[in-house]
């Protein structure tokens, strides 16, 4: 599960998951719920592979956040379901959904990128957490 | 993260000055300096932006202070409204973050020979007329393509390259900070990544707080100034405000991916990832600023292009050419950029890099960057404001030479995060209140328009007061919205 945070300029995201991977495809969720108002009204008729190379688990959450949205922005795609496995050596995903069609999906606010500042992955007692904040 | 206000120290330095001193963390190499008066500096310590101030003072080759202006709030690493100069020579550092992801998100305002009492009786056809025609919105492409070849001129060359293709004249280009284009420009440090995100955008306005308004002079407050930019009470104005789009986002992005390791490789300790960077004399550092560069040049262009757009409409609306409605271009100024400039820092002329990032260049009268026609009252500044208040037009005086290494505010400020000013706004239509304002707006969403609501910003004005009796700019004329469009 994901909710929207505020920061005077910006907006963020905080992120609470069972399990890492729970956590980046929650965080995917977040990124395409900021970005399209009714993201649960998309279909998934497209699938898209995803391979990022890392270690460190922040810089591959901001390398996935990035990609999704480089993926939107050159491919115009909305992408609504995530499955994410993160590994040792970076992470392989698949996404579905389907290309912006602006007559059905109503775009909400434009997301710029994803920024390092307060970026946090942390291990809690009972799973993970994340916080990313964005520039919109 | 909780949005907790600032409690460390502010010392009052006189009656637009606040100093966070050097003592206040260990590792900051000068002082933090915020342009304030007693009114705005209370608003100011509700959030984080002092303690950014402050962070951004541990930048190797930092000179005098890490200086902010009154429009400062929170951003992510610095602050928005924030300045800061480095002396290469003295191991100084560029830093993506000190510029913005927006690289050159800036203001230009167009006039005309109209008056408001010749386009408030069309004014709705006129605002639907921009409205439909003006690309605007998010990821939105435009009419202008560039192919390979011609996005490389373009990123090197910056808005003179759109005089070659009839899309900018000559006194356009004159009236561009920098003339439109930053040398040594490298097409070859952008990624094709960043390419593709630009190709199809330059000519678009984006969404956010980037808009297009048409403004009537609402007073002026210097004849002689006004005379000269070709502004006088009630003249029809438009202002476009506006970046790099989806191409600099990639840029800036790019780079703070290249600059993870540089803070370990070069030995620099800071307070926040987001304040990554590296010597501007380093191989990372040359490959930022020729990336950059270029995106400041799409900037330019971008602006050149929106601003050819609405003459063309302008033209079509009223049946004249733009050159018989004297569509003259006034100015255009960055204020999200980093430039090599020379300043005279304790009695001695340097070749620093100036970040400012939510701020705007104002050089006095007489130097030597403003053109000619400008010399005598200095280059002309244009500070937007909120789509219901004000936006002013200014000049800038010498007292931004000595303490802020030429530069003033960018605009207002945001007083409320987004989701407050959508909670805010919940049961209202901001369109109507503007309406009975006198204020047409045309958004594509109700949500950009709660967002941007005037109540979401602090007073431009208040914030002009600040500059203006700091020394740093000179108020010239107060612009009102009558027609406003959102992306």
């Amino acid at each position: 599960m994901y909710e929207i945070f505020e920061h005077t300029a910006d907006l963020g995201i905080r992120v609470c998951a069972g399990s890492l991977d729970e956590l980046f495809a929650d965080a995917a969720r977040g990124l395409f719920g900021v970005m399209v108002a009714n993201v649960e009204g998309v279909k998934l008729v497209q699938e898209e592979t995803f391979q990022l190379p890392g270690s460190n688990r922040e810089e591959l959450l901001h390398d996935w956040l990035s990609e999704l949205l480089y993926t939107f922005y050159t491919r115009r795609l909305v992408l609504a379901e995530f499955h994410v496995q993160v590994g040792a050596a970076g992470i392989s995903a698949t996404a579905r959904g389907e290309p912006l069609d602006p007559r059905r999906h109503e775009i909400s606010g434009e997301v710029k990128a994803i920024t390092w500042h307060g970026l946090k992955v942390e291990q809690l007692a009972d799973g993970w957490r994340a916080e990313v904040i964005v520039d919109v | 993260m909780a949005q907790a206000g600032y409690h460390g120290p502010l010392e009052q330095i006189d009656e637009c000055r606040w100093r966070i001193p050097k003592s206040y963390k260990i590792g900051m190499r000068v002082e933090g300096q915020i342009f304030a008066d007693e009114r705005l500096i209370e608003q100011i310590r509700t959030d984080q932006a002092p303690e950014q101030v402050a962070n951004v003072a541990f930048l190797p080759g930092i000179q005098l202070a890490s200086l902010a202006m009154p429009d400062i709030h929170w951003g992510y690493g610095f602050c928005i409204g924030g300045v800061s100069a480095t002396d290469p020579a003295e191991g100084g550092v560029i830093s993506p973050g000190g510029v913005g992801y927006d690289i050159n998100c800036g203001v230009r305002l167009v006039r005309t020979n109209l008056m408001h009492e010749d386009v408030q009786p069309r004014l709705g056809p006129l605002m639907e007329a921009l409205f439909r025609q003006i690309p605007a919105g998010v990821g939105t492409g435009g009419p202008y393509l560039f192919g390979g070849k011609e996005m490389r001129r373009l990123l090197a060359e910056g808005a003179p390259y759109l005089v070659s293709r009839g899309w900018a004249t000559p006194g356009d280009i004159e009236h561009t900070e920098a003339g439109g284009c930053l040398p040594d420009a490298q097409p070859d440090s952008v990624s094709r990544r960043a390419m593709e995100r630009g190709g199809d955008q330059c000519g678009t306005l984006g969404s956010g707080n980037h808009f297009l308004e048409v403004q009537v002079v609402d007073e002026v407050l210097d004849e002689p100034a006004a005379r000269t930019m070709g502004l006088k009470k009630d003249l029809v104005c438009v202002m476009i405000h506006s970046g790099s789009r989806g191409l600099g986002y990639q840029v800036c992005d790019d780079a703070l991916v290249v600059l993870r390791k540089a803070p370990a490789k070069y030995g620099i300790e800071l307070p926040d990832r987001q304040l990554a960077c590296a010597p501007v004399h380093s191989d990372e550092g040359q490959a930022y600023l020729g990336a950059m560069r270029c995106a400041a040049n799409y900037a330019w262009a971008n602006r050149q292009l929106l601003m050819w757009q609405t003459r063309e409409i302008f033209a079509e609306f009223f049946g004249r050419s733009w050159e018989s409605l004297q569509m003259n271009l006034v100015y255009d100024v960055a204020h999200n950029i980093a430039k090599m400039e020379q300043h005279e820092i304790e009695g001695r002329r340097r070749l620093v890099c100036v970040h400012r990032k939510g701020a705007t260049r104002a050089f006095p009268p007489e130097h030597p960057e403003v053109p000619a026609q400008y010399r005598q009252i200095g280059q002309p500044v244009i500070i937007p404001g909120d789509m219901g208040r004000a936006s002013w037009v200014l000049v800038g005086q010498p007292g931004s030479m000595r303490l802020s290494f030429g530069t003033t505010c960018h605009g207002a400020g945001r007083v409320m995060s987004r989701t407050a000013a959508v909670q805010h706004a919940k049961g209202r239509r901001i369109d109507r209140e503007l309406a009975e304002k006198g204020i047409i707006a045309k958004c594509r969403s109700w949500k950009g328009l709660a967002e941007e609501q005037p109540a979401a910003y602090k007073d431009v004005s208040l914030v002009v007061d600040v500059v203006h009796r700091a020394g740093l700019a000179r108020k010239v004329a107060r612009l009102r919205p009558i027609g406003v469009v959102k992306g």
